[in-house]
Formats: structure tokens, sequence, C-alpha cells
């Protein structure tokens, strides 16, 4: 190794550092220390002559190291480096001491700092003697952009790009371009109209081949470094075909969901489909759709019960039929007995009960049946020659038909009772769902062509094998018709039937009077057992009690219908069981009884019923109905192989696709479930008819996929609801007539009686539309260019990009926030941004400038510095404030005869014209008033004030306390960074200034670089700044990018880590160490290696390193080593 | 003359360092004991580094670095910094070191503020400790 020879360099910095650290002292204890071979002190080392210093020396003296001790290395290190470059040394011979940020600008005392001064130049001399000549790389710099952020400033940078020739990628996070600027009115001191010089840009942009516009998308993840960024974008869907969406607006007239505008901020509403604004660009529209409603999602079928109540609010009955079958084969049924776990899940019961959702359904199906409209039967898609069996005719068999034959399947049901409807026709009693509603149903589907041989029972009449020959897939849906027994004495007596029993005995019978009469106990409290009580009174029965082991909040039956029973008469005793059933002749006579009590919950939550001894007791009974639970018949497939049953005697399916395992034999409903709900039988069948239908089309059976819930969109942000409809008025449901009780437990009339249009639309306009798009399709029938894509997705775009922009912009402050103002209590208190909408003619008031009521004001009070100079919120100045609360006054003055007030601390008018403008509206009779607005109120204590707000203040000028009535507030609230700041800061590895905006590379010599490079900042993301200034920082910005983009290439760091394979023992801690995967494994020699390119330098691994393998070049254990011998002299 | 406590500092290029420095533009005036080495991430700090520190005479020793979560330029380099921390604290209160001769402090690119005041504190609290006498007792004295 050749010896080194230092060169030490001794910077006055002018008086910043000589005024406190003695430079002279310190340049000769600097020729003290070894291979020091010159040591000056010079004036400014940077300039032209300091830089010359060292070449000249390099040169004379054949130095081989330098060290300049001057400023911070992040100001200078390339200017010296560059120097010794030109002399002829390599860039990393040169090292730096900062004796001026870290030393004499934070010095008390001149003997210390230069005591210190010396410790940071003796470390940097024992460092410079260990330096190494580095090889830099060059990497190409990909000529493509992004900007982020596409407002003034976003707008101007890739402008600048795309006008320079290369391609930039504009992404925008709202649905159009324009950022805060489109919601200006005029802009100052020009007057100009903010719409007529923003529209055009925003054209331009849109017009301009070489930019890309990636509008509604927001940047996820940025890899890679300058030059080679590699980044991923979230395109959010936008559920509107952006190429074929027109604007022609016919969506937006028929879409029936109103929900705040949040461009006018509320003032007033925009429908589910809509765009940010008129001019937006790209000029198309959207849905706001930020989750399939909960009664949606929540329904196993997924039935669009929001978009129908939507229509029926609309009076679109027709149209609302069609949404209920879009899901629905069956909704006259549906509208009956479903047991709508949709309500259970409706928001508007936090508010204060759940839409009826249920019963609108069946408002829809009875008005669309009585009018003869809605019930055309579907066309088949495409015929096909497949065939497929289905056993049971009960809802899951039904809905699996209905799927199947409309995508063109021939289907065939096989039932064995005498007539179709399964459980619906022989379990359900007909004061539930009358016969002639059922079939209807039944017939909608038969009409079809689906065909259904009745009284067919497979298993006894056709052989299960028989039928898998004729067809080409089978689809099992026999339900769950084989009773439960207690196990108790005298249980199989005459008189004692299993609910299920009693139900079809008395459904399929023509005369049913009699089967049962005197004293009926019911065992049970499922809806079977509520509906077998309420069939027993209706056939005559004197006293019908029910008995439930657990508490009357546990039982499984709808609360609604255990009501009903109850005003009907039906007894009910809870905690109480049977324990015997006494007999006389054979006969049941009497039921032994024991009380219950629960225990306390045990570790599943759930309290168990236990005896409570010596409380039994007799009752005189004369039938037994028990309706404990059902298992299913599996008559069908006895003694057929290949089928898994369950120990609760049920088939075992894969619930993905509904495949038993026997080849094209799928199973679903009750015979799967166990006894469940109508609404889970069809979602079976459904999704079963998808299985077949990908099973028929040759998929092979474990690729048989079913995504029933592809199309539920989650909603990303949670939100508070209780909180979000706080202020929502309270109209309770409308309750549907029904018929007495003492008139409909003497028959078997239906007792509910329906909803007359009236009462339907009120319940209708109940729905919060929580979506808010309902998914009523209304879009997709008026759309004539199919533009809408309802099961549009989010995706996620790679770019590969060589330089970033940033240019997101800012938020104005909540004016909420602070609360003196009276903001969002008082409708006449406006933030600023509100009020330029106001005043806006293409704003909530079209351009008018009234209050509240709509009337002229008298007087405007326009409150500067709200949120900003304020040790509460902002310290800092929001810079644009004064200036556009003086255009604001003089639109106020222009249009209207209002007095003006300004409140303001300090004019601020320091740009070009500025000052002008104020003294114009000095001029223009405007009232200034200097003093900080101290509150706002409407408590008045003078007669002139009732009425008004007023204002209190401090004039500063006139030394007193005012108020000062008027009938409008504008508050021109702080500039904010805007919320996802410190997401945006994290994802292009940015860092933020205390004040939360965008911390730039130096404050003068380099605004809009960042400290991480290729990624530029512009615009008010940096900080509060005006349209002239954001502008400028776009193209400077948008200059700064071309200019590294035309150089082609750019020289990557020296400085990275290097393994030494020979010590090298191939422990592999150092891979999943580094952050850049950056090092591999070479599974041959068994070592790590660093792939260079990769590698940014940081040390982790070397510092990890057990072996000490691993070198930071630059940053060598030996260097640092050596710096911590220095600065400890 | 009271103690001067020697304090050596290591600082991550673009947090803390970045911070030192606006502590500097800004004219905060802070105790000139801690002495400054530059790493480039708080993660390139060996533990052998600060040992040899203490050994070579230092009273105490500051790693700084960027702001977990996520300020760090290298992703995640503060994480492994402060996950080497405690075992560090651990090594060297065995060898009667006190713990609060180490710290590990996060100071921001913008927190010039913080930075001067990590640095009065740290050099009132070693003050108060008293020297390590670290070199000394190697060279045989005491």
């Amino acid at each position: 190794m050749i010896e080194p020879r230092i060169g030490v360099y001794i910077c006055h910095c002018g008086h910043n550092i000589a005024g406190t650290v003695d430079v002279v002292e310190v340049a000769k204890f600097a020729s003290g220390l070894p291979y020091v071979v010159v040591s000056r002190d010079y004036q400014f080392m940077c300039s032209d002559s300091g830089q010359n210093l060292i070449k000249e020396d390099i040169k004379e003296h054949n130095l081989n190291r330098v060290v300049v001790a001057s400023c911070s290395p992040l100001m200078h290190e390339i200017t010296f480096r560059t120097a010794c470059r030109q002399a002829g040394l390599n860039q990393y011979e040169f090292t730096m001491a900062n004796i001026r940020e870290h030393v004499s600008w934070v010095a008390i005392d001149m003997a210390s700092a230069t005591e210190k001064a010396k410790a940071q130049v003796s470390a940097a001399v024992r460092r410079a003697a260990l330096l190494e000549p580095l090889e830099t790389r060059m990497v190409k710099i990909n000529p493509t952009a992004m900007v982020v952020g596409s407002g003034v400033a976003g707008i101007e940078a890739a402008l600048r790009i795309a006008e320079g020739g290369k391609k930039v990628y504009l992404v925008e996070k709202k649905s159009s371009i324009g950022g805060n600027m489109a919601y200006l009115d005029k802009t100052f001191p020009t007057l100009d109209c903010a719409a007529c010089i923003l529209t055009p840009k925003m054209v331009a942009v849109k017009n301009n081949p070489n930019i890309e516009i990636l509008t509604y998308s927001e940047v996820e993840e940025v890899k890679g470094f300058v030059g080679n960024f590699q980044v991923k974008v979230r395109k959010k869907a936008r559920y509107v075909d952006l190429e074929k969406c027109n604007a022609c607006q016919d969506c937006v007239e028929v879409c029936p969901v109103s929900v705040p505008n949040e461009f006018e901020f509320g003032h007033n509403d925009r429908k589910a489909i809509y765009r940010l604004f008129p001019q937006a660009v790209p000029n198309t529209f959207l849905i706001d759709k930020q989750e399939t409603t909960p009664c949606k999602a929540t329904c196993p079928i997924h039935q669009d019960a929001a978009g129908y109540i939507a229509l029926v609010a609309k009076e679109k009955y027709k149209e609302a039929m069609e949404v209920i079958r879009r899901a629905n084969p069956l909704p006259a049924v549906c509208g009956r007995v479903c047991f709508h776990p949709c309500e259970t899940e409706c928001r508007r019961k936090l508010v204060d009960e759940p839409i009826a959702i249920q019963q609108l359904k069946r408002f829809v199906y009875d008005w669309c049946y009585e009018h003869g409209v809605g019930m055309e039967i579907p066309e088949i898609e495409e015929e096909k020659k497949e065939k497929v069996a289905i056993i049971g005719s009960g809802p899951s068999g039904l809905a699996c038909a209905y799927d199947l034959r409309q995508k063109g399947y021939k289907v065939t049901i096989f039932e064995a009772f005498d007539e179709p409807g399964g459980m619906l026709r022989t379990c359900i009693p007909e004061f539930r769902l009358p016969r002639n509603i059922l079939d209807r149903d039944i017939d909608y589907i038969k009409g079809m062509g689906v065909e259904i041989k009745t009284g067919i029972k497979v298993g006894k009449d056709i052989d299960f094998d028989k039928l898998r020959e004729d067809y080409d897939a089978v689809y099992i849906a026999t339900g769950a018709y084989a009773g439960k027994k207690m196990g108790i004495p005298g249980e199989d007596a005459e008189g004692v039937f299993d609910s299920v029993e009693f139900l079809i005995k008395v459904n399929m019978t023509a005369k049913p009077k009699g089967i049962v009469s005197g004293n009926v106990m019911i065992v049970g409290g499922g809806n079977s057992a509520v509906d077998a009580a309420r069939v027993a009174l209706r056939l005559g029965a004197k006293k019908v009690d029910i008995y439930y082991r657990r508490t009357e909040r546990e039982m499984p039956a709808d609360e609604f219908e255990v009501e009903q029973a109850r005003a009907e008469g039906v007894g009910l005793n809870i905690m109480t069981a049977p324990v015997e059933i006494l007999t006389e002749n054979g006969k049941v006579k009497a039921v032994r009884c024991i009380r219950m009590d629960m225990t306390e919950p045990d570790e599943t939550g759930r309290r168990r019923p236990v005896p409570i001894e010596g409380s039994e007791y007799e009752v005189d009974y004369d039938y037994v109905i028990m309706a404990i639970s059902q298992e299913p018949d599996l008559t069908a497939i006895e003694g057929k192989k290949g089928f898994e049953i369950t120990k609760w005697n049920t088939i075992d399916v894969n619930s993905d696709n509904m495949t038993t395992g026997v080849k094209g034999v799928f199973a679903g409903g009750d015979v799967v479930r166990g006894p469940a709900s109508v609404v889970e039988a069809m979602c079976d069948g459904k999704k079963a008819a998808i299985a077949i239908d990908q099973y028929l089309s040759g998929v092979k059976e474990k690729d048989i996929k079913v995504d029933y819930d592809a199309n539920i969109v989650k909603r990303k942000e949670e939100v508070d609801w209780v909180e979000y409809y706080k202020e929502k008025a309270r109209q309770s449901r409308v309750k549907m007539r029904e018929l007495e009780p003492e008139v409909r437990r003497k028959n078997f009339d239906e007792v509910l009686l329906g909803f007359s249009e009236d009462e339907a639309i009120k319940e209708a306009e109940r729905c919060l539309h929580c979506g808010p798009c309902v998914e009523c399709y209304e879009c997709v029938r008026v759309c004539e260019p199919e533009a809408i894509i309802h099961d549009d997705k989010d995706e996620i775009i790679e770019l590969d990009v060589g330089t970033i922009i940033v240019a997101t912009g800012y938020k104005q402050m909540d004016g909420a926030e602070v609360k003196q103002f009276m903001y969002g209590r008082h409708p006449d208190v406006l933030t600023a941004l509100e009020f330029e909408r106001l005043v806006n003619a293409a704003g909530f008031t079209e351009g008018k400038i009234v209050t509240s009521k709509g009337k002229e004001p008298e007087s405007i009070a326009i409150l500067h510095c709200i949120g900003s100079r304020d040790e509460n919120y902002h310290k800092y100045c929001s810079s644009v404030c004064c200036m556009y609360a003086l255009k604001l006054a003089h639109l106020v003055k222009e249009r209207t005869n209002a007095e003006v007030y300004q409140l303001y601390i300090d004019m601020r008018a320091k740009g070009k014209g500025y000052e002008e403008f104020y003294n114009r509206l000095l001029r223009e009779g405007v009232r200034f008033i200097r003093g900080r607005a101290a509150s706002v109120t409407t408590f008045y204590l003078y007669p002139e004030e009732k009425g008004k707000i007023i204002v209190r203040c401090e004039d500063t000028l006139l030394n007193r306390i005012r108020r000062i009535p008027v009938d409008m507030v504008v508050l021109c609230m702080a500039i904010e960074p805007t919320e996802d700041a410190q997401r945006i800061a994290n994802i292009f590895n940015i860092s933020r200034s205390q004040d939360g905006f965008f911390l730039e590379k130096h404050p003068k010599l380099a605004p809009v670089e960042t400290a991480n490079d290729g990624v530029f900042i512009a615009g008010a993301c940096q900080g509060p700044k005006d349209i002239p200034d954001s502008v400028a920082q776009g193209g400077a910005a948008g200059a700064a990018a071309l200019s590294l983009i035309d150089k082609g290439e750019v020289e990557i760091e020296g400085a990275i880590a290097v393994i030494n394979e020979e010590i090298c023992s191939g422990c592999r801690i150092c891979n999943n160490l580094c952050p850049y995967s950056a090092i591999e494994f070479d599974e041959e020699k068994k070592v790590s290696r660093v792939i260079e390119a990769l590698c940014k330098g940081c040390g982790t691994c070397v510092s990890a390193c057990p072996s000490s393998a691993i070198t930071a070049l630059h940053f060598t254990d030996e260097q640092i080593i050596a710096e911590i011998e220095g600065v400890l002299i | 003359m009271s103690f001067e406590p020697k304090i050596v500092g290591f600082l991550c290029n673009w947090c803390a360092y970045t911070g030192a420095d606006l502590a500097g533009t800004s004219r905060m005036k802070y105790p000139p004991n801690v002495r400054v080495i530059r790493v480039m991430c708080s993660g390139r700090v060996d533990p052998q580094f600060v040992v040899k520190a203490f050994e070579q005479g230092a009273d105490g020793v500051l790693i700084a670095g960027c702001h977990p979560p996520s300020d760090c330029h290298y992703i995640n380099g503060n994480y492994k910094t402060f996950r080497r921390f405690p075992l560090l604290v651990k090594l060297l209160s065995q060898f009667g070191i006190e713990e609060k001769r180490l710290r590990l402090e996060w100071v921001s690119a913008a927190e010039g503020e913080k930075f001067a005041k990590v640095v009065t504190e740290m050099t009132e609290e070693i003050r108060r400790l008293g020297p390590l006498y670290g070199k000394k007792s190697r060279e045989g004295g005491e």
C-alpha cells in the first residue's frame, strides 16, 4: 500500500466557523497528525479559489488523500469530491469534517468549540488514511416519469415533461384531475376565473399523447432507486368503463340514490353514480360503491334487497321485480316465509328499526302479479343437450333447477309427494304461505321448461343408479323429514306426533279437522313448534301450550311468529320439559313435567338447562307434538357407495362446491345442513347449479370452484355507524296489517294482509342507502353504450418509471376543529372553500350570495388565521388566506350591497401585484379590523344584534373589544398536510418537516428535490403556497426530472457491501436481514453474495455478520474504529 | 474545572445527522461533548464500535437513527438497531458500564430541537455519573 499523503483544509466560512473556532489553531493541530503533508486554513473552501488550492496542493505535494473541515457533507461533499476528481484523485479518497453545523453554530464558547473541531478533524484525518479508491457505477435512467397528484402543480409538472417528449403517468386519487384549484371561483390578484385557466390545462393533459392519466388510483408501493423505480398502483374499481362512458347522464336521471355531494361540502346532493364536477377529466362517471349493502352481503343468496327497496321508493315496481328475480327464483315464497337475516344486519336498526325488507319483497311480488307485469318467463340463454336430475322439489331443488334451466340444461325434478314444493308445501302452514302463492312460484319455474315428476320416491320407485345412468348430473336435495324422538317413557302412545309428521298430515289432507283436539302440548322452541301450535289451534284444539326447556330469549323461533302465536292464545311454558307421557288405554292422558334451572354460562358462553329436583308435576293433555329436530331421509342413496355420511346422518359435501365425492352427484339443502332455512337451502341449490354447470362444461370435479361471494365488496375503512347516523330523524317501521287474532285462529287464511302502495313507499323511503350504491341496476338498464360494470374490481398496475414527482397537495383544516366559531352548528358559518363554492356559478347556490335562509346578507365577516399562526393548532402561516380573503371580499362587494369585515392579525401581501390588490380593496370600502376573532355567538346583548351572528374580537388599533353583528361568517381555515401524508412519505421514502409537510432537500438550493434521489416534490404538499408558486414548483420539478432523463444515466454510489467468500461461513443470517433482498446464497459454494445493483449500502448486514466476512465499502470497520480513536483524542 | 464527559455519537446519515445539521442551521446551543461519527444507517452500528468507544475512553455513546416504524431510509434498518440495543445494554452492564451511558434515540431530519435536547440531557446525565475511567484502568492506573 502506498503511504498516505494527506492534505487538510480548515474552512473559515467567513465568520461562520472562524467566529467561534480558532481555525489557525485547528490547522496547526492537524499538521501534527500522522500522514498529514499539508494543513491550511482558508476563507471559503467551497469557492473556486478554495477548490483550486486543493487541486494545486494535490499536484504540488503529491497528495493522495484530502480532508476538508467545513460545513455538512450533505452540503458540499459533492463539490469537493469533484475537485479531487478533477485533480486526479478518486472521489472516495476525500472525506469531510463537519465543523460548522455540528460545531461552530452550536458552540457555547470558543475554547470548547475549538477542542471539538480538533476532535472531528482528527477523526477525519485518521479515517482518510484508511480510505480506498472505489469504482462508481453508471445506471440508465428510465425516461418514463410519474407524477402523483394532479392539482395545478402536478398538472404543470406532467405537461412540462410530456411536452419535452417523455412519457408521464399522472396518478390521481380522486376521480378527476384538477385538485383543490377546481373548487375555486376567481383567483387573486388578477381575478381570473379559476376554471377558465385550469380547465384548458386539464384538457391539455387529456389531449397530450405522452400523458397517461390514472384517476381514482393510488400508489401502493415503490421499489428500486433513481432512474429505475418499480411502482405498484391500485386502480380502484370505478364500475363504469372509462372508454365506453360518453357522459350522457342518462344513468344520473334513473339512479334512485342521493348522497351528500362532497364537492359542494354537502350543501347539495349528488347521485350514487356521479362525476366529481361537470368539467371533470376524464369526463366519465363512476359509481360510489363503497361496499355491498349489508342486507345483500348477509343474504345467503345475495338478494339485491337495497336495490328493490330503492326502486319501490321510486314507484318502479316492475323494475324492482326484475331486480328481485336476478338472484331469487322464489320471490313469492321468500316475500312471506324467509327468516330475513338481512333485517338483522340492516343499518337502519342503528337509527330505530330495520327496514321491512321481506315484506317489501312481498309487496313487489303481489303488486306485479295483480298488475300482470314482471311475470314473463325469462329467455333461456342457449339450449344445451345435457340432462340434470334433481331429487326433491323443495326450495333447494327448485333454486337449482331454475338456475340450471336458465343456462339451458334439461332439468327433471323427482318429488316423492304428489305435489311439488317440499317442506314449503308439507310443513309450512297455509296461513303463512297460501298454497296458491306457492303454486305461482312453482308454475313460473315449470313455465321455463323444468319438468317435475311427482309421486316418485327415488330409492323406492326408481333406483338411484338408474338416475345416474339416464342423467349427466344429479343434485340431491331431499331435505330432512325424519322427526327425532325425545327418548322419554310413553312417547310411542297414541296421540304423540313429531311435528313434521303432524304438519304433513294436516297439510296433505283435504279435511284435516279432528287430527288433534282437546288439550295439546307442543315440545320445542323452534319455528316448527310455533307453526304446529298455531295449526293445532286452528284445527279446533281447546288449549295449546308450548313447552321449552330454556328461556324465551333463547327460543330459536322468529320473535314475530312467537308474538303472533301468543296473540292467538297459545300458551308458553318456558324452562320446563316433559319427563314422561302418562297414558290410559295406550292413549295420551297427561304429561309429567319438570322445571328447569339455567347454569352459569360455560366456556362456550352458553347456559345449560338443568332439572330442579322435586319440581315435577302432572298436567292433563290429549295430544303431544314433539318439535325437537329433524334428520335427513337418506332413502335415495341407501346402500350406495362413495357417500360420506356424518354423525348427524347428513351427507358430507365439499361446502365450496357441493360435490359429494361421487362423480357427477351433488347435494345440498337440509339433507346436507340438517334442518335449516328456506334461503340457505336455496343458496346451496344455486351454488350447486354453478358447480354442475362447470362440471358439465368439462371442468374436473376437483377443480370446480364456486366463489359465491366474489362480487361482495367490503368497505375499506371502518365507520362508526351509530355516530354517523346520530342526526338521522327517527321514523318507525310501517307495520303490516294483519287479521285480528280472534278471527284468524279459527281458519287457515293468510294472517298478514300486505302493504298498500303508500305504506310500501313510506317504508322503502326509510332505507339509508348505506352502500351507498344499492345495486338496483337501473344504470345498467338505461346505459346505451353499456358502460356499467357492476362486478368491476380494483386492479393493481405495475409501472416502471425513472423519476417521480410527488404533488399531493394540501387539505383545508376541518372547521369543526376550532369550536368557538360555531362551524357545523350555525348554517351561515362557512369555511373559505365552502364560500368559494357558494360564489361559484357552478356551485350549490349557482353563484348567488345568500344565507341559508336564501336571503342576501347585509354583512359578512371574513376571519383570517383560523388554525394558522396559532400555538394550539398550527404555528405556521397558511400563506394564501390574506389574499383570497381580499378576493372573496371583492366578489361580495361586486355582487351584493353587503358590508364586509376583514378580521386580520397582519395583512400579508408579498407577491407581485398583491399589495396593489390590497390597496384596491381598501378603496372598495371593505372594513379592516386588526385583531384576531375570538369567538362567534348568537347570544345577543343589544336589540340590533338579534337574529345575527355576533363576532367577538379585540380591535388592536382601537384598543377595545368589539362585537360585530353579521349575517354570514367565512373562516379562513389553515392549510394542512393531507390525511395520508405519512403514508405517502413512507411509500416514497421522503421525510416530513415539523409542520407535517414534505421536506425538501434544501430549503433554498434544492426546493423540489428530496433526500431520495429521483423523487421530487412540488406544490402545497411541500408547504402552503398559492397558485403561481405551485405552478412554478411544478415546472421546476418537471424540469428537474427532465434534466435527469436527458442525462440518460446516473452515477450510483460505490459505497456498497461486499462479502469475502473466503471468510463467509454460509450461515445466511445476512440473507434475510437485507431490506432489499440484495444478498443471494450460492448453493454450490455455500456462501452468500451481494447483488451489487440492488445494494444500497446501509451496512446492516455488515454489523450482523458473525464472521466479519462483509465489508461496507467507504464505511469499513477499520475506518469507523479509526474515527472513534480520532474523536477520543 | 468540572468533569467534561466525552460522548461518541453515531448518527445515521438521513435522519439524525440531518437533524443535527438542522440544530446547527437553527443556531441552537448545546454542549460540545458529543463527537459525531456519520454512518449511513443506525443499523451499521456494530456492537463492537460501542465497546471500542468505551474502551478508547468514551464516557458515553449515543446512537441516533430514524423514527420507527417507517422513517428509515433503508426500510427497516432502525428496527435492527432497536433489537440489538437491549442485548448491548445487557452486555455492557455485565462489564460494569451503567445503562445510562449508552443511549438510543430517534431523531428525524426535522428534529433539530430534539437533537439539541438529547445531547444536553445526556451530557448532564453522564456528568452526574462521572468518568468511566475505561482507558486508565486498561493502562493499569488506579
